[in-house]
């Protein structure tokens, strides 16, 4: 079985050369509330993608995290490079605003089948040519809390494009999928994330799953809903390991600083 | 098949005895919108903190004091670790009963007071009980799936989670479901996830797009962004499924 690694680099101020694995990021922006390290989620990105509302978000809220800057000197800085989606949210004067300076709107209005996150991420994955994908990791910002079926069709879509590297971030934690396929070695940065964490059988039963490194480690554990999942563990020291029969969500809290 | 009706009727203002089914309700606080209609008020831990701290918010202009002994709540329950001794100290001055279970690490709070509620209060009516949490969702995301998980785990009893943004609640599939829209306070986005187990086949009526023995799974196809047409929905399904709808905000 392959061994897939992670790590929450894309959290630390600056990304190492020796970080190991090493990530092209791409970011996108659902419409709800930014988290307060946006601006470093951004920085390391090198495409940043707005699904619909989202854009608003930027146009309204970035240069509350500069409040001793100019409001339109922050816009340009933190301009998003793609807005896209069916664009029933976005606003005109933002959209007029980023089509001005450049920004590519791909208005996707006759596709009402799929999640503005969804479309954002076909995009990501069939049109960036440019884009060195050899080890692409796409960070999603604003798909948790607010209403739960948002939240839950975001959460499907890791399960959908389970070969890509999904991280859905909100102030108080992350998620990403743990596909069955795999043997992963979860290297945790202490300084910026956990200790709380969690392992969750989304969507089917997990059989059987063992992990190391947590305070409550599992060993051959069966995990369903209706059973025992895991919640409110703890992870201690520097790397968690974790193999199971089912796709799982991994979980972690981020610090607040 | 036994049906099984639903009714948000705790979002109204008041309850007219004509709202079927009439149920018991009883309020359950996390640490994280009150109904007058329930019988009994836990907070669980540290949701007594949130009653104290947040609720003379709600009314500017009373004495926070008035406030808070208005806003009693009957238990607190839990494992301790979050509630400040202050806010202890104050409730259990006013007769507030508390239930310390600070020796059991291995369920969670929310799951600790549905127990409670279960087992140990014989003065409620409890033929027709209904359950609702204040601060099950958001924050935390093993905290969001931990509280999700006691709905299956209590499948039996309504449970309802509410935020600011949505409520959700078990749809077992031993029944076949009738839920009726108040739509002055909820609705339209709604949606059925099959969030422990995929759903060979799901049946509804009274959805924008409604579901005729449609296959769910996460992988697949879930239905969010769903849209409630007119005023009953009507679900069936071989698994159990969560139903959630959009709160309005007035």
């Amino acid at each position: 079985m392959e061994l897939m690694a992670h790590s929450s680099a894309f959290l630390l101020p600056t990304i190492s050369g020796d970080h190991r694995p090493s990530f092209t990021y791409v970011l996108v922006v659902l419409n709800q509330r930014l988290p307060r390290f946006i601006p470093l989620l951004w920085k390391h990105s090198q495409l940043r993608v707005c699904a619909d509302g989202g854009a608003n978000r930027v146009y309204d809220e970035m240069p509350f995290l500069f409040p001793h800057e100019e409001a339109l000197d922050v816009r340009h800085r933190y301009k998003p490079d793609v807005i896209e989606g069916d664009m029933d949210s976005i606003r005109m004067e933002v959209r007029d605003f980023y089509t001005s300076l450049g920004t590519k709107v791909v208005d996707e209005s006759h596709d009402q089948d799929t999640t503005d996150l969804h479309k954002c991420i076909s995009y990501i994955r069939d049109f960036t040519p440019d884009l060195d994908r050899s080890n692409l990791c796409v960070l999603v910002a604003g798909a948790l809390g607010g209403r739960f079926d948002h939240e839950a069709g975001n959460i499907n879509v890791l399960y959908r494009f389970s070969t890509m590297r999904i991280i859905l971030i909100s102030d108080d934690c992350l998620i990403y999928l743990l596909p069955r396929t795999h043997y992963h070695e979860i290297y945790i940065q202490s300084s910026v994330e956990g200790p709380h964490c969690g392992l969750i059988p989304i969507g089917m039963p997990s059989g059987n799953t063992t992990t190391t490194g947590l305070q409550w480690d599992l060993n051959d554990m069966e995990m369903r809903f209706g059973g025992l999942v895991s919640t409110s563990n703890i992870v201690r020291g520097e790397k968690v390991t974790v193999q199971s029969s089912s796709d799982l969500l991994w979980t972690i809290s981020i610090k607040k600083t």
